[in-house]
């Protein structure tokens, strides 16, 4: 008989996440562990982990949102919360449909489902779907805006032992910053009264911080302010256009100058060093391997990021659609020669490889997205010393 | 002693092997095939008898050669938490 228990080093501990998303159920420090079952994960082809989007509804306005236009009224937009209704395309997922698509995911290897919406928390399967998950002995990840962490709520969701945790989206180091982006007064100090008081329930809770440009003289201060608090957080530098094709939201995002700037400044520790070979093995994400997405109607994505859809749940199960899909079959036969801007790119060990910025801006999974490009360039000028080919207008605080 | 593997941890069995996450301390755990063999059998409560007789059977080997193997495998679950306390045990 085998060694009774064979702890986590026996899998690769070389690799980093392959995206973001990868990370999003670790606190600092945990990353080997989650990156060495997102590598089983890639290599086996297990959807591992999945996010859910239980509803487009929201209760806040976000500029940058990358659902949909938020700030479209009129026959386009449904029933939905006063602050920003969601589309009437096709309904949302009713309860009886997440159910028998959790116990498919279930079957087809899923350990790690993020909820994410719209609101999660607006969303009312939001508990029936926790309890789900618990039966079912599913790990679950939240991503919200934190506004609606009631006491009651907070004590709730605390109750889950399965909830890992939740990441809550912070967009400034001051309420009138953050509010301006929201669109809603006073939602700066319910998101963080809302994260101190399910972290005070002892659930672990990450902020996730989007820079863009009116938060972008804050991004010192939005760190300093984690760090103050004690929140795990985590950056993100680029905005997408939105998965209804609208651009309005690429307004938000930063400049090439702006992006310099920050990499000199507060970001200075956070620069891409490429000391990591982006070979054939490296080069792809784990979309359509070890992740996929669910939307609120049912469509099935590679990544929540990635809004391409390889089939409806409501049409066929998602063991079909992950085994069989020809969207995911093509996306796992991809190499780097597939990807014509980016296989002679020099800047490859500097870039995020953001396929969801790049998909949202081409319209091709394999295309760019020249802020990503950009973004890789300057990475590349600021970590080689040399001057990047961006004037640095900004004084940035660099309150760390 | 009885043993049952705490039911409120999420885990998932990707072919031989099984991963077991706890979310109190942020470990995951990965279980090899005899280990995740012996955390599918504990989805009920087992004593290291019935456990050894179970695997001796499945391996085709003798109880006294396995037992040894299963009780250091129970030591490991139980000292990294995964494992309750059952009513009755000794």
């Amino acid at each position: 008989m085998d060694s009774a228990l064979r702890a986590d080093s026996a899998l690769r501990v070389d690799s980093a996440p392959r995206c973001q998303d990868d990370a999003i159920l670790t606190r600092s420090g945990d990353h080997a562990v989650v990156s060495q079952l997102q590598s089983m994960a890639y290599e086996r082809m297990i959807p591992l982990n999945v996010s859910l989007e239980l509803t487009l509804k929201c209760n806040i306005r976000c500029l940058h949102c990358y659902n949909f236009d938020r700030d479209t009224a009129g026959p386009a937009c449904g029933p939905g919360d006063a602050a920003s209704p969601a589309p009437a395309l096709s309904p949302e997922l009713s309860l009886e449909e997440i159910f028998r698509v959790m116990g498919e995911l279930r079957a087809a290897g899923t350990l790690f489902l993020s909820l994410t919406g719209g609101e999660v928390l607006s969303s009312p399967h939001l508990f029936p779907v926790l309890d789900r998950a618990r039966e079912l002995n599913l790990a679950v990840q939240m991503l919200s805006n934190g506004t609606l962490l009631r006491p009651g709520v907070a004590a709730r969701l605390a109750s889950y032992r399965n909830l890992l945790g939740v990441s809550i989206s912070v967009y400034g180091a001051t309420p009138e910053v953050h509010d301006a982006i929201t669109q809603i007064r006073g939602s700066w100090r319910r998101t963080l009264d809302g994260a101190e008081r399910l972290r005070a329930q002892g659930v672990a809770v990450r902020l996730k911080l989007i820079v863009m440009r009116p938060n972008v003289h804050e991004v010192g201060a939005m760190r300093a302010l984690c760090d103050a608090r004690g929140f795990p957080y985590l950056l993100d530098l680029t905005v997408t256009a939105r998965h209804d094709g609208t651009q309005g939201s690429l307004a938000m995002r930063i400049t090439e100058r702006e992006l310099g700037a920050l990499y000199q400044g507060p970001l200075s520790d956070l620069i891409p060093n490429g000391s990591r070979a982006v070979d054939e093995a490296a080069f792809p994400c784990n979309c359509a391997r070890g992740n996929a997405a669910i939307s609120a109607r049912g469509e099935v994505f590679p990544c929540v990021s990635v809004p391409w859809a390889a089939g409806n749940i409501r049409q066929q199960s998602f063991g079909e659609i992950w085994r069989s899909s020809p969207v995911f079959e093509r996306i796992r036969g991809l190499k780097i020669a597939d990807y014509p801007a980016c296989a002679p790119c020099p800047d490859k060990s500097f870039c995020s490889r953001d396929r969801g910025a790049a998909y949202n801006a081409s319209g091709s999974y394999t295309g760019t997205d020249p802020f990503v490009c950009a973004a890789a360039g300057v990475a590349r000028a600021v970590a080689e010393n040399r001057a990047p080919d961006v004037q640095l207008p900004l004084a940035v605080a660099a309150a760390r | 002693m009885t043993y049952q593997r705490d039911p409120g941890l999420p885990f998932q069995k990707l072919e031989e092997e099984t991963i077991v996450v706890d979310p109190r301390t942020r470990e995951v755990h990965l279980l090899n095939d005899t280990a995740a063999r012996v955390w599918e059998l504990l989805a009920s409560s087992s004593t290291l008898d019935e456990l050894t007789e179970t695997l001796a059977d499945e391996y085709d080997a003798t109880p006294e050669a396995v037992r040894a193997g299963v009780e250091e495998l129970l030591a490991g679950l139980r000292d990294k938490g995964l494992l309750v306390d059952v009513a009755g045990a000794a």
